[in-house]
C-alpha cells in the first residue's frame, strides 16, 4: 500500500482493503504468543493525540504499536495544551518538532485528520473524526465478517441505530460497498434520512424490516450523552422498534453475525442474551481490532519486512 | 500632479443605462463625465482598444472589520481592494466592534471614509442594537446621519413580529432593508450545504430549505409592509423560484448572489479536503442550485451580484472544519467569477453595477455629467486566482481556479484609484 496517511475508507481501493486484511490475517497470532512482540517498527515513534474520550481504540492502537516495537506516547484531551487555548495546528506543529514517525489521531470534527495529513510529513491514522469516519474499526468489522463468510462480495450487511451521526457506520458503509457488500441500514428517520441513499444503502424503518436478508446484522450504540433534542422520543420506544432481542434473533437467518462497535447499551439496542450467545462475534472484533492497527502501523511506514515465520505467519 | 482629463480611448462602452454598447472614447474631467469639447487642459490618455468600459461596481454589503478587529481589514484595506475589483463603491456592513447601531457611529465612520484611497464607502446602520435581532436602533437618525440602507448584516432577525415592526418603521426613511434569509434554528450546527457531498464527508449539513423559509418570509413581509426589502445571499433554485413569483405578482423586492456561488458549488469543500475558505455562510450550494442562480441573474430575477466580502485571517481559519468561522473575501474576485459564469459582460455590468447603484437609490451611468465611476475591463483575459490580495484577509475560496475577465482600471469621482496610472 502505497500510502502516507489512512484517513477514510472512502478513498481506499478493494485491492488496498484486501491487502490490510491479508496483512492483518497475518499478524494476528502475534498477539497469541507468550512473548507478543515482534521488531518490526523498532525505533519509529507513534503519537496516539485523542481529543475525544475513548477506552478500547487507543488502547488498541497503543497495543498495536507496542506489539510492533514502536515507541508510544500518548496524548489527550485532558492533559493538552487546547485546554489552554492552542489550537490544533499549533498543538501539532509542536508534535511534529519532535520527529514522530505516526499520529494516531481522534477529534470531535471531521476532517481535523485530513487537516493534520495535508500540512505534516509524518503519518496520520484516523482513530475517528466527528460523524465522518472511523476507518480502523470498519477495517476490524470486515476483517471479523471476512473471517466466518469469506468473501464479501454478494452478503448482504445491516447497520442499525443512528447510522447518520455514526462514524463507524459511515466507514463501513464506504468500505462494505467497495468490497461488493450490500448494505441495508435501518434506524427511526432522524437517524436514517433519505439523504443516506446518497451513499448507496437502502434505508428501512424498522428492524423486523432487515431480519430475514442480513449475513450480518451490526448494532450500532444509542449515544444517550450525545443526542440532540427531537432524535428520538424515548429508549423504551426506540429498543421496541430497534432493539435486537432474542424473539428477533430467531427470525434472521441461523448463522446470521451480531455485531456491535461497543460500548454496547445493554437492553437499549441489544438485549443481554444477544449480546453474550453464540451469533454474537463482538469479542473477536475487539481481537481483531489489534491486528488491523498492527498491519495498518505497519502498512503505512513501511516497516521491516517480516521475515517470514519469525515475525509473524 | 494628475492630469485635468482623463481620455478613456477606444475601448467598447457598455452603459446599459443608456442603452450604449459600441466603441467610442469617454472624457473625465472635474469628477464627472464630459463631452469632448468639454475636455482639456493635461491629458492623461489610456488606451481601452479591446477592452470594456462601464460604470463603476457597487457592493452591497462587505464587512470592513473597522472598527473592532482591523486584523482581518480596515476602510483603507477594504477600500483598496474593492478598486482592485472594480468597485467604485462599497456598503459597509454594521456587523463591526462595536456594531454601526448609532447615528455617531454611522456619522463617525463616514468621516473616517473621508480619507481611503480607493473605492467610495457607505454604510448600512443596524436594524437592531448589537444586531440582537430584539431591540431596534435609531433608524431615522442613523438615515439622518448617511446611512444609505438598514441592515443586520448576516444575522437573520427570527421573531417575524419584530421583523414586520422593522420594516413598517424603516419605510418612511425610504433606504432598503438588505436581509439575509435562513432560518437559524433550521441552519443549527451545520457547515455546510446539506446534500450528497455532506453525507459523503461527515459534516453537518444547512438544509436549502433553511434560506428559503427567509426568502418566503422576506417577500411575505415585502408585500405586507412595502418596505424596500432586499435579500441578500439568495443561492438556492427554489428560493430563485419564490423571488420569480413574488416579483411577477407585484411585490417590490430585490435580492443579490454572491459572486462565488455563480462558480463553485458544494463539491469544492470535498476537492479542497476541508479547506475552511469553502466555510460560508450561506454554504456553497448543490449544482444544480448553482445553475438555476445563474440563470436567475440572466434573467433579472436577482438583481444584484455581490462580492459577499467576509475577510478572515489564520486565526479564523486555521482551524478544525466545524471550528473555523464562516465566510470569504470577494471584493478582488468578484467580477471574475460573474463574467466566468455569465459570459455575458452587459449582465455582468447590470448585476455589478446598474443594479445595486439602484437598490441605494444611485445611478450607475456613463452619460455625460454623471459621477465618473467608470471601471475599464479585459473580458478576454484569463486569470489563475491567486495572491498577494490588497485586502488583508486569507481566505479565497477560488484560489487557483482560473476564471474569465481582468480588472485593468478604476476610477472612482474622476480619480485613477487602480490600475497603471493610478496614484
Amino acid at each position: 500500500m502505497n500510502r502516507k496517511d489512512l484517513l477514510g475508507l472512502r478513498d481506499l481501493s478493494k485491492d488496498e482493503i484486501t491487502e490490510i486484511l491479508d496483512t492483518a490475517e497475518r499478524f494476528r497470532n502475534v498477539s497469541e504468543r507468550k512473548i507478543k512482540k515482534v521488531p518490526t517498527l523498532r525505533g519509529r515513534t507513534v503519537v496516539t493525540f485523542f481529543m475525544e474520550n475513548s477506552t478500547r481504540t487507543r488502547m488498541s492502537f497503543d497495543l498495536a504499536a507496542k506489539r510492533l516495537s514502536a515507541d508510544t506516547l500518548g496524548f489527550s484531551a485532558s492533559s493538552s495544551a487546547t485546554k489552554k487555548g492552542e489550537t490544533l495546528m499549533d498543538t501539532a506543529r509542536n508534535i511534529d518538532a519532535m520527529k514522530p514517525d505516526a499520529i494516531i489521531i481522534r477529534h470531535s470534527a471531521a476532517g481535523s485528520p485530513h487537516m493534520l495529513a495535508k500540512e505534516f510529513p509524518w503519518s496520520v491514522l484516523n482513530a475517528g473524526d466527528g460523524i465522518n469516519e472511523h476507518p480502523s474499526q470498519a477495517l476490524l468489522d470486515m476483517l471479523t465478517m471476512r473471517d466466518h463468510l469469506g468473501d464479501l462480495d454478494g452478503k448482504t450487511v445491516a447497520i442499525v441505530g443512528d447510522v447518520y451521526h455514526s462514524r463507524v457506520a459511515r466507514s463501513n458503509i464506504f468500505g462494505l460497498k467497495t468490497m461488493g457488500a450490500k448494505v441495508i441500514v435501518a434506524g427511526p428517520g432522524t437517524m436514517c434520512p433519505p439523504s443516506m441513499a446518497h451513499l448507496g444503502v437502502e434505508v428501512r424503518h424498522s428492524i423486523d424490516e432487515v431480519l430475514d436478508e442480513a449475513d450480518v446484522i451490526m448494532m450500532l450504540r444509542i449515544q444517550r450523552e450525545r443526542l440532540q433534542p427531537g432524535m428520538m422520543s424515548s429508549v423504551n420506544e426506540y429498543s421496541r422498534f430497534y432493539g435486537l432481542d432474542l424473539e428477533r434473533l430467531r427470525r434472521a437467518r441461523p448463522d446470521v453475525l451480531v455485531m456491535h462497535p461497543g460500548p454496547i447499551n445493554r437492553g437499549v439496542e441489544m438485549a443481554p442474551e444477544v449480546a453474550d450467545g453464540e451469533r454474537s462475534v463482538i469479542m473477536e472484533q475487539v481481537t481483531n481490532g489489534v491486528a488491523v492497527r498492527m498491519a495498518l502501523l505497519y502498512l503505512l511506514l513501511g516497516g521491516e519486512p517480516m521475515g517470514g515465520d519469525d515475525h509473524a505467519s | 500632479m494628475p492630469a485635468e482629463t482623463i481620455h478613456l480611448k477606444g475601448g467598447r462602452i457598455v452603459c446599459p443605462a443608456t442603452g450604449v454598447d459600441g466603441v467610442g472614447d469617454l472624457w473625465i474631467k472635474g469628477g464627472q463625465i464630459v463631452g469632448e469639447a468639454d475636455a482639456g487642459g493635461s491629458v492623461t490618455v489610456i488606451d481601452c482598444s479591446g477592452k470594456v468600459v462601464a460604470p463603476g461596481f457597487t457592493d452591497l454589503g462587505a464587512e470592513l472589520c473597522d472598527p473592532g478587529k482591523t486584523w482581518r481589514e480596515d476602510l483603507a484595506s477594504g477600500s483598496e481592494a474593492g478598486a482592485a475589483g472594480g468597485f467604485t463603491t462599497i456598503v459597509a456592513s454594521p456587523r463591526t466592534d462595536p456594531v454601526l447601531d448609532t447615528p455617531v457611529a454611522i456619522a463617525d465612520t463616514l468621516n473616517r471614509c473621508m480619507t481611503v484611497s480607493g473605492a467610495r464607502i457607505e454604510v448600512s446602520g443596524a436594524l437592531t442594537h448589537g444586531l440582537d435581532g430584539a431591540h431596534m436602533s435609531e433608524l431615522g437618525l442613523m438615515v439622518d446621519a448617511g446611512a444609505v440602507a438598514l441592515s443586520d448584516g448576516r444575522k437573520s432577525m427570527m421573531n417575524a413580529a419584530l421583523l414586520r415592526r422593522s420594516l413598517d418603521y424603516a419605510r418612511p426613511f425610504g433606504v432598503p432593508v438588505m436581509l439575509r434569509p435562513g432560518d437559524t434554528d433550521l441552519e443549527g450546527a451545520g457547515v455546510m450545504h446539506e446534500g450528497d457531498v455532506s453525507t459523503q464527508i461527515g459534516l453537518r449539513g444547512i438544509p436549502a430549505a433553511a434560506e428559503e423559509i427567509g426568502v418566503a418570509k422576506g417577500i411575505a413581509l415585502a408585500r405586507l409592509t412595502g418596505a424596500k426589502v432586499h435579500l441578500s445571499q439568495v443561492t438556492t433554485a427554489v428560493s430563485v423560484e419564490l423571488l420569480r413569483t413574488a416579483k411577477a405578482s407585484g411585490v417590490e423586492v430585490t435580492a443579490s448572489v454572491p459572486a462565488r456561488h455563480l462558480v463553485l458549488t458544494d463539491r469544492a469543500v470535498d476537492h479542497s479536503v476541508y479547506n475552511t475558505s469553502t466555510r460560508l455562510l450561506p454554504p456553497l450550494r448543490s449544482e444544480g442550485d448553482r445553475d438555476s442562480v445563474r440563470a436567475g441573474v440572466a434573467d433579472g430575477t436577482i438583481d444584484c451580484v455581490t462580492a459577499d466580502h467576509v475577510p478572515m485571517t489564520s486565526l479564523e481559519k486555521e482551524l478544525e472544519y466545524m471550528h473555523a468561522k464562516p465566510g470569504a473575501m470577494g471584493l478582488e474576485t468578484a467580477f471574475s467569477a460573474a463574467l466566468t459564469a455569465l459570459g455575458d459582460i452587459r449582465t455582468v455590468v447590470v448585476a455589478l453595477a446598474v443594479k445595486p447603484a439602484a437598490v441605494i437609490g444611485r445611478e450607475a451611468c456613463l452619460s455625460e455629467r454623471s459621477v465618473a465611476d467608470v471601471v475599464v475591463l479585459d473580458i478576454e483575459a484569463q486569470r489563475t486566482v491567486e495572491g498577494p490580495y490588497r485586502s488583508k484577509g486569507l481566505n479565497e475560496p477560488l484560489d487557483g481556479t482560473v476564471l474569465s475577465g481582468q480588472v485593468v482600471a478604476t476610477i472612482r469621482d474622476g480619480c485613477i484609484i487602480y490600475g497603471p496610472h493610478a496614484g
